[in-house]
C-alpha cells in the first residue's frame, strides 16, 4: 500500500527546488571531497557543472529507457518505470562524477528486474547488450554485480517503487464503472500511457504520489480528445464541496505538466563534450576507488579469488 | 554493526548465519541475521531483497517479527530483529503433554491475524510452518523468515515459482505446478499448521513431491471436475494420475478435536483455493468464541530455546579474587527471603 511505504514516508519531496538543492550538494561534495585530496594539477575546470550533469544523467537515463524498451523477453512497464526511479534516486545524493552512469544504470534495471520478479538470469540479462562482445558481457556483468550493494545501500534499502501504471488501470476502471458520461474510456490509455512514459523521465516520481501522476495522466489525455471530465472530479471523487483539495489538485497538475513540458531531450554535441569531461575525471580521481571496488578494469579478467578471500570476514571471530 | 555486542551463534539458515546480540546502547537483545553474497553468480540474493522489501513496506504488528534495521557489512548484510526465544516447531516438539484445547487456540488466532495482516497489506508469505513462527519470551506468535514472501497483485497476471513453501505445508496447486496463485497458498499451510498443533503431529508428512501429493489426496480424496473444476488448467495435471479415492472424514483425521476445529480445518484444507477460508474470516469462526475460549499469551508455555549451539563465552573466573566477592550477602536478600 502507498500510504504507508517507505516511498511516501523517504522519497516524496516537497518542491522542485528541494530535489535539486540535493543533487547541487551531491555535486559539491564530490568537489569538496576530491580538493581535499590533495591531488596535484587540479581545476576546478576539470569538474562537470551542475547543469553539464543534469545533460548528461538526461542523456543516460534515455539510453537506460532505450536498453529496457527493446529488452528481450519484453519487461513489464513497472519493471521499466522502477528501474528509472532507482536511477533518480541514487543520483540524488550521488554525483555522476563519483559512480559512472553507464554501470548505474544497467545496475538499476538489473536490481529492478529482481525486486519487481521479472524473472531473467544474469546471462540472459547481460546477453540483451547486443553489441558486446561474450567478454564484454562477462565483464559488464561483474560491474553490475560489484555495484549491486552500493545501489541497494544508497537507495536505503527501500526496494519498492509504486508505479502510476497500477493506479492508471485502477483509475480506468472506476471510470467504466461509475462515470457514464465519458462513452470510451479506453480512448483515453493511449495518450495517458505516453504521458506516463514522459513523466518516467522528469521529477514528477519525486513530488507526486503515483495516482495523482496516474490521474493527471487520463484528465491530461481527455483534454487532448476535448473531453472534460471536470465532473468525475467533483461528483465521482468527492470534490464537489472541497475546493481546497481540488485546488490543490490543480496545481499539482499544472507542476507535472510543466515538468514534462520543460523536458528536452540533451543534444548531441553538449552530450560529447560533457561525455569527454566525465570520462576524464573518472580517469583522473577514480582509479583507487575503482581498483579497491573491481580490480578487473587493470588486470583484464575477474577478480574472484580474492573476493571469495574476503568473504570469511564475519564469522566466529565476530563472537569474541 | 559497532553498536552491537554479538552475545552467540543461534543457527544457521540457508542463506545466513543467525546472531544473537545485544544493542550496545538500549540493552535489547536482537536477533542479526548476516547474509553474505558469496560465490553468487546472480548477485544480491532473491530471497534477501524479498525479505527486505516485504519487511520494509509493513507497518508493526504483534504478530509479525520486526525488522529493525539493515545495513551493509563487508560483502554482505546484516538484518537486524527482536530476539525470539523459540519457535512453533519446538513447542510442538517439545511439550510434555499435548497442548491444551486453549492453547491450540491462542496459537491459531495469534497466527490468523497474522496472515491477515500480511494479506490486507497484499503480501503472501509463502513458506508459512510452524519453523516459521517464532515465540516470543512473552509466549506470542510472531510470523518470521520472509525470504519467499512477495508483494501480490490482484491482477492476477504475473507468474510466480511453484517452487515455494516447505514440502509438508505446500498447497496442492503448488504440488501440480501452478505458476498463478494466491493467498490462497497460505491458507493451505495455515490448515496445516492448525492440523498439526491438534495432532502434534504433521498433518500431510510427504517424503517426496509425488508422495506429498498421495498424502493429500489420501485425506481429500482425489480431485474432481466438480470438485476442483481449475484442476484442468495447472501444468503438472496432466502428467500424473491417481487411483479414485474417496475422501476420508477430517474427524479421523484429527481425533480427540471438537466438532467446531474440525470444521474449522475443513474450510483450510480445500482443493479450489478460492474457496479457502479468508484469514478475516477464519477468526470470526465459532471456533474462537466457544469454550474453553483462546489462551492468553501467559498461558503459552515457553520452550527452551531451540538446541544451544551458542558457543558462549566463558564467564570470567579468577582465582586470585578474594572468593566473597562472588557471593551475595544474605542481608541484601533479607526483604525477598523472611525466612532467612
Amino acid at each position: 500500500m502507498y500510504h504507508n511505504s517507505s516511498h511516501k514516508k523517504f522519497w516524496i519531496f516537497d518542491t522542485e527546488d528541494a530535489v535539486e538543492l540535493l543533487r547541487c550538494e551531491a555535486n559539491r561534495k564530490f568537489r569538496s571531497k576530491m580538493s581535499t585530496s590533495g591531488k596535484p594539477g587540479l581545476k576546478e575546470a576539470m569538474f562537470l557543472e551542475r547543469h553539464e550533469e543534469r545533460v548528461l544523467f538526461r542523456y543516460y537515463e534515455k539510453r537506460l529507457l532505450d536498453f529496457c524498451n527493446v529488452f528481450k523477453p519484453a519487461m513489464p512497464k513497472s519493471v521499466v518505470g522502477t528501474a528509472i526511479m532507482f536511477f533518480r534516486r541514487f543520483y540524488l545524493n550521488n554525483s555522476l562524477m563519483e559512480y559512472h552512469p553507464r554501470i548505474i544504470m544497467f545496475t538499476c534495471a538489473y536490481l529492478s528486474c529482481k525486486v519487481d520478479e521479472f524473472n531473467v538470469s544474469s546471462t540472459q540479462f547481460v546477453g540483451n547488450l547486443v553489441q558486446e562482445t561474450p567478454a564484454g558481457q562477462e565483464r559488464v556483468l561483474e560491474q553490475i554485480l560489484e555495484f549491486e550493494l552500493l545501489l541497494i545501500q544508497q537507495l536505503n534499502f527501500h526496494l519498492v517503487v509504486h508505479t502510476p501504471y497500477r493506479p492508471m488501470e485502477g483509475l480506468l476502471i472506476d471510470i467504466k464503472t461509475r462515470y457514464p458520461p465519458l462513452e470510451n474510456p479506453e480512448s483515453l490509455r493511449k495518450s495517458a500511457d505516453d504521458f506516463l512514459t514522459r513523466a518516467s523521465t522528469t521529477d514528477t516520481g519525486l513530488l507526486f504520489s503515483p495516482s495523482q501522476i496516474a490521474l493527471t495522466a487520463i484528465l491530461n489525455s481527455a483534454s487532448r480528445a476535448g473531453l472534460s471530465m471536470d465532473s468525475y472530479l467533483t461528483e465521482c471523487m468527492g470534490m464537489k464541496d472541497n475546493k481546497e483539495t481540488l485546488l490543490k489538485l490543480h496545481e499539482s497538475m499544472r507542476r507535472m505538466k510543466k515538468l514534462i513540458k520543460e523536458y528536452e531531450l540533451p543534444k548531441p554535441e553538449e552530450v560529447n563534450a560533457y561525455k569527454e569531461k566525465l570520462e576524464r575525471v573518472h580517469a583522473e580521481f577514480n582509479t583507487t576507488t575503482n581498483k579497491r571496488k573491481r580490480g578487473y578494469e587493470e588486470d583484464g579478467h575477474v577478480a574472484k579469488e580474492p573476493r571469495i578471500a574476503e568473504e570469511e570476514e564475519w564469522t566466529d571471530e565476530d563472537l569474541l | 554493526m559497532d553498536q552491537y555486542s554479538i552475545l552467540g551463534r543461534v543457527g544457521e539458515g540457508a542463506h545466513g548465519i543467525v546472531f544473537k546480540a545485544k544493542h550496545i546502547e538500549t540493552g535489547q537483545t536482537v536477533a542479526m541475521k548476516k547474509v553474505s553474497l558469496r560465490r553468487s553468480e546472480e548477485g544480491f540474493p532473491n530471497q534477501a531483497l524479498r525479505e527486505i522489501q516485504a519487511l520494509q513496506e509493513i507497518e508493526d504488528n504483534p504478530y509479525v517479527v520486526r525488522l529493525k534495521e539493515v545495513f551493509p557489512h563487508g560483502k554482505g548484510f546484516v538484518l537486524v530483529f527482536d530476539f525470539m526465544l523459540s519457535d512453533l516447531s519446538e513447542v510442538i516438539r517439545n511439550t510434555q503433554r499435548p497442548l491444551t484445547q486453549s492453547q491450540v487456540k491462542g496459537y491459531m488466532m495469534m497466527l490468523l491475524k497474522g496472515v491477515a495482516f500480511l494479506h490486507q497489506n497484499n503480501i503472501m508469505h509463502r513458506d508459512l510452518k510452524p519453523a516459521n513462527l517464532l515465540i516470543s519470551s512473552s509466549g506470542h506468535l510472531k510470523i518470521a523468515d520472509f525470504g519467499l514472501a512477495r508483494l501480490f497483485s490482484s491482477q492476477q497476471q504475473r507468474l510466480y515459482s511453484h517452487q515455494v513453501a516447505t514440502r509438508w505445508y505446500r498447497a496442492p496447486e503448488l504440488l501440480y505446478g501452478a505458476r498463478k496463485y494466491d493467498e490462497g497458498v497460505d491458507l493451505w499451510a495455515v490448515g496445516c499448521v492448525f492440523g498439526e498443533l491438534l495432532n502434534s503431529s504433521p498433518l500431510f508428512p510427504g517424503e517426496n513431491d509425488i508422495e506429498q501429493l498421495c498424502c493429500v489426496l489420501r485425506v481429500l480424496g482425489t480431485p474432481t471436475l466438480h470438485t476442483w473444476p481449475e484442476m484442468v488448467e495447472l501444468p503438472d495435471y496432466n502428467k500424473i494420475t491417481f487411483k479414485e479415492n474417496p475422501a476420508i472424514p477430517l474427524e479421523e483425521l484429527v481425533p480427540d478435536s471438537s466438532p467446531q476445529a474440525v470444521h474449522l480445518l475443513s474450510s483450510f484444507l480445500v482443493y479450489p483455493p478460492k474457496q479457502r477460508c479468508p484469514a478475516t474470516q477464519a477468526l470470526l469462526h465459532p471456533y474462537f468464541f466457544t469454550p474453553p475460549l483462546p489462551a492468553h499469551h501467559s498461558e503459552l508455555p515457553i520452550p527452551p530455546p531451540p538446541r544451544q549451539r551458542s558457543q558462549a563465552p566463558p564467564t570470567h573466573f579468577s582465582v586470585h579474587l578474594p572468593l566473597e566477592n562472588s557471593l551475595v550477602d544474605p542481608v541484601m536478600l533479607r526483604h525477598h527471603a523472611p525466612c532467612l
